[in-house]
């Protein structure tokens, strides 16, 4: 771990993409206590102060109601990340697991379970993630749940090529010898060796997440205001460019920052724990 | 003169750790037409020797080289890189341990032919190349030579892609051939006829060879004269017929007893490491 | 007493160019306590026949007996601890991503070979037995070198409780100094422990020093087999004298031998 640190931080690019990483999580985790204006998250309105350009008041303007840009953004960032989080731990799993009995125990497993990957590949993940939110309720749980929905399957088809690859090594082949399970074999033998391309894979989707997410509430499918969102945060003041454009622009490097920060982070982790897709 | 003169070589490669020193000062000369072994175990710096030689490790940022690699007359670690690619596949050529991976899969024998040649005659046809192609598959007996230059790598035998590489590598008349353990990939019984028509074939153009290994066996039928290495250095060296009679250095005796032999004699105790492999060097001086 | 008993084992392989006979109508039979050498080239069906005897692959017909209990590929574990397995690349069978001592540790898991709680120092003991210190049971196989890792290899295999070894090429892919380490500890062991080794090998130097019989073989069929030193005084098939004559030799009394002994093809 340390050792990854290092190597990471050999290489400015990497250095880059984690330092943001961190910096945002830390924004996002101590948001109640750096924003300016810790209550503009909420219903909050102040109409004397609202649609003002960045000034030392407000670091990056005030949106149409008055709430402070920048404290709204720190805020944001806790609903994307949370949304990154929770969709990868419950995806990834799942994923993992399937693509990993499909590629090790093969034969019939094997068949249906890739169909059904391909099912689920073969639908573009925003009119997926649409079409769910049009028959659920548009509440952030339920961003979640589509999200999730579309992602699980490229980890099964990641795991999956990874998984058969390893089953004709010699290691497998001893274990199989050795007596071992089928469950020994896919989760304590292959698994391991799964583990580094899973990891980068992880880095960079929090990134994509993020994207979609924030695609989805820009559609007005997210997360409802006054919760603050970095996608519908764009999608409020797209219609004001240019001329308030800190409206929009903010969020969007927001967005853009984090994206830039998960990718560079996970190119990183790539190099460094030598995965080659 | 010799053709090709190494004299205190060193070689170390810069790590995040510090220098780690890979060679420690390794004489070495052929003369020629000699057949010259290089022979040592993994780790010995035996490998890398031969990179140095055909000017590849130079390039790599992190090679720290020093000591004089001359090569008919020329100072191989002075050139500028694109000299040093120049030489090879010309006046220098390599085979190495597994034929069919070291061809390249996606073209035919024949369009593989045609590059090689054409590194000596840039503008040679490929009719032309294909006349010669064939002569030179003739030469390494190979039945068929059409059907051959069609034929993609890994349609053929590993013995049958041996012999190409030794056709191709001896096709621009090299003056200094080098094998990385060739044949260690096929059957016995192929390997011994491919080095025996390398060794016909090595004698009958002149080339002088430098044949890297760790078979003592092997290397006792094919070269004229033998360096022992061990950890980056020369610990023996003599002409084949007096070091097989009369190993001194601690390291070649050891090697040489650890040899399984078909008369059945056992397989000796040997320490795989001792300080007695750090002996100097022991040279028998040269051939009559 | 014979252990395993192979009769009229045959495997065919369907390609798309037509039926490979890969091994075709083998009968022998394996001595407890013997290491019997299976010799042979590319093609040969050395490397199928071991495959077969191990479990991994079924037999297109033909019986494989261990113990006087017919075995076929589909075998319950209990069948599979008694034989088993080192192979040549010690790189690769290892699991990169586990420790050595994990490795070793599979087989007194899976069979529940002594208490739970020591299982660890019985890994440490298994390591001492092959000649690596205990407390390297925590290094990954990466930081090894090849003799050492087929040393794990081999302890692995021992932490079963084996009573036949298959030994596919175990020391081809080691330089000569190493592999007369490993060649000595595999006697050692086989004679401590009353072990059986079936030794697949392309190298007939090796055969005549640790084998005390040879099966050769050549496209799948059984050559020759007999006691090693007789295979090397007087071989009687014409393929066993062309293995002979092709050994690359170090010493005159090798070359008179093998001279003599290739007379003739």
């Amino acid at each position: 771990m340390i050792r990854t640190l290092r190597i990471l931080a050999a290489n400015p690019l990497s250095l880059l993409g984690l330092t943001l990483v961190i910096l945002i999580t830390l924004a996002a985790i101590f948001a109640p206590w750096i924003a300016p204006f810790p209550t503009h998250n909420g219903a909050v309105v102040d109409f004397l102060n609202n649609n003002r350009p960045p000034s030392s008041h407000n670091w990056m303007g005030t949106d149409l109601v008055g709430r402070d840009i920048f404290s709204r953004i720190l805020f944001a960032y806790q609903i994307s990340l949370t949304l990154g989080v929770v969709v990868l731990a419950i995806a990834v799993p799942i994923g993992t697991m399937i693509g990993l009995l499909a590629g090790y125990i093969g034969g019939w497993l094997e068949m249906v379970l890739m169909r059904i990957v391909d099912v689920f590949l073969s639908i573009p993940p925003l009119v997926l993630a649409i079409a769910m939110m049009g028959v659920l309720e548009p509440t952030l749980t339920n961003a979640m749940l589509a999200v999730t929905a579309m992602w699980w399957p490229w980890y099964a088809r990641l795991v999956y090529s990874i998984a058969r690859g390893e089953r004709e090594e010699g290691y497998v082949l001893a274990a199989e010898v050795i007596g071992a399970g089928a469950g020994h074999i896919a989760f304590r033998e292959i698994l391991p060796n799964c583990l580094p391309a899973i990891i980068t894979k992880m880095t960079l989707d929090m990134g994509f997440v993020i994207i979609i997410a924030s695609s989805l509430s820009f559609l007005g499918l997210g997360v409802q205001p006054p919760t603050a969102d970095l996608g519908s945060m764009v999608a409020e003041g797209a219609r004001y460019l240019p001329d308030s454009w800190w409206l929009t622009v903010f969020p969007g490097l927001a967005i853009l920052v984090a994206v830039f920060g998960f990718n560079l982070l996970g190119d990183g982790l790539r190099d460094v724990l030598g995965v080659d897709e | 003169m010799s053709l090709l003169h190494i004299k205190d070589l060193r070689l170390g490669f810069k790590t995040l750790a510090g220098q780690v020193d890979v060679l420690h000062g390794i004489d070495l000369d052929i003369a020629a037409g000699e057949k010259i072994a290089l022979v040592g175990e993994s780790g010995s710096g035996k490998s890398v020797t031969a990179r140095i030689v055909l000017g590849l490790l130079q390039e790599t940022r992190t090679a720290r080289i020093n000591g004089t690699v001359q090569f008919d007359g020329q100072d191989i670690n002075s050139m500028s890189a694109r000299d040093r690619a120049t030489l090879r596949g010309t006046e220098m050529s390599i085979i190495f341990q597994d034929p069919t991976s070291s061809l390249n899969p996606m073209f035919t024998i024949g369009n593989q032919f045609t590059e090689v040649l054409r590194r000596r005659d840039p503008k040679l046809s490929k009719a032309d190349s294909h006349v010669r192609a064939t002569t030179l598959l003739d030469e390494v007996a190979i039945p068929d030579p059409a059907r051959v230059l069609r034929a993609y790598p890994f349609q053929l035998s590993g013995g049958m892609n041996q012999r190409v590489m030794i056709a191709m590598a001896l096709a621009n008349k090299p003056k200094l051939l080098l094998a990385d353990e060739p044949g260690t990939a096929l059957d016995v019984s192929v390997q011994a006829q491919t080095l025996t028509l390398m060794r016909d074939m090595v004698v009958q153009n002149g080339t002088s060879v430098l044949f890297i290994s760790h078979n003592l066996g092997v290397v006792r039928e094919f070269a004229d004269r033998i360096y022992v290495i061990y950890r980056g250095n020369i610990v023996e060296d003599g002409p084949t017929d007096a070091l097989f009679a009369n190993p001194q250095h601690a390291y070649t005796r050891a090697l040489m007893s650890a040899v399984p032999r078909i008369t059945g004699v056992g397989i000796p105790e040997v320490p795989e490491v001792s300080d007695d492999f750090l002996a100097p060097r022991i040279s028998h001086g040269d051939a009559l | 007493m014979t252990l395993l008993a192979l009769n009229g084992l045959t495997k065919t392989f369907e390609t798309p160019t037509g039926p490979v006979h890969a091994v075709s109508d083998v009968s022998l039979n394996v001595q407890a306590g013997e290491c019997l050498a299976i010799v042979g080239e590319s093609g040969s069906g050395k490397t199928t026949i071991a495959n077969m005897i191990l479990g991994i692959l079924a037999a297109t017909s033909g019986e494989i007996a261990f113990d006087r209990q017919t075995l076929s590929a589909k075998r319950s574990a209990k069948q599979r601890r008694r034989i088993q397995l080192v192979q040549q690349n010690p790189l690769t069978s290892l699991n990169p991503k586990r420790s050595i001592g994990a490795s070793v540790r599979l087989g007194l898991d899976v069979y529940d070979i002594g208490k739970k709680s020591g299982r660890w120092t019985a890994v440490e003991a298994a390591l001492d037995a092959v000649g690596l210190p205990g407390n390297m049971r925590t290094r990954a196989p990466a930081s090894l070198s090849g003799g050492q890792r087929q040393r794990v290899s081999i302890a692995r295999a021992l932490a079963c409780d084996p009573r036949l070894l298959v030994l596919d090429e175990p020391t081809s892919a080691l330089d000569v100094l190493v592999q007369a380490r490993v060649l000595l500890l595999l006697n050692d062991l086989r004679a401590k422990h009353g072990l059986t080794y079936i030794f697949i090998t392309h190298d007939l130097a090796v055969v005549r020093n640790v084998a005390d019989r040879v099966a050769v073989f050549q496209s799948g069929q059984l050559v020759e087999l007999g006691e090693t030193s007789q295979i090397f005084s007087a071989p009687k098939a014409a393929y066993t004298r062309q293995l002979i004559g092709a050994v690359p030799v170090v010493d005159a009394a090798e070359l008179n031998l093998r001279n003599k002994l290739a007379e003739g093809v």
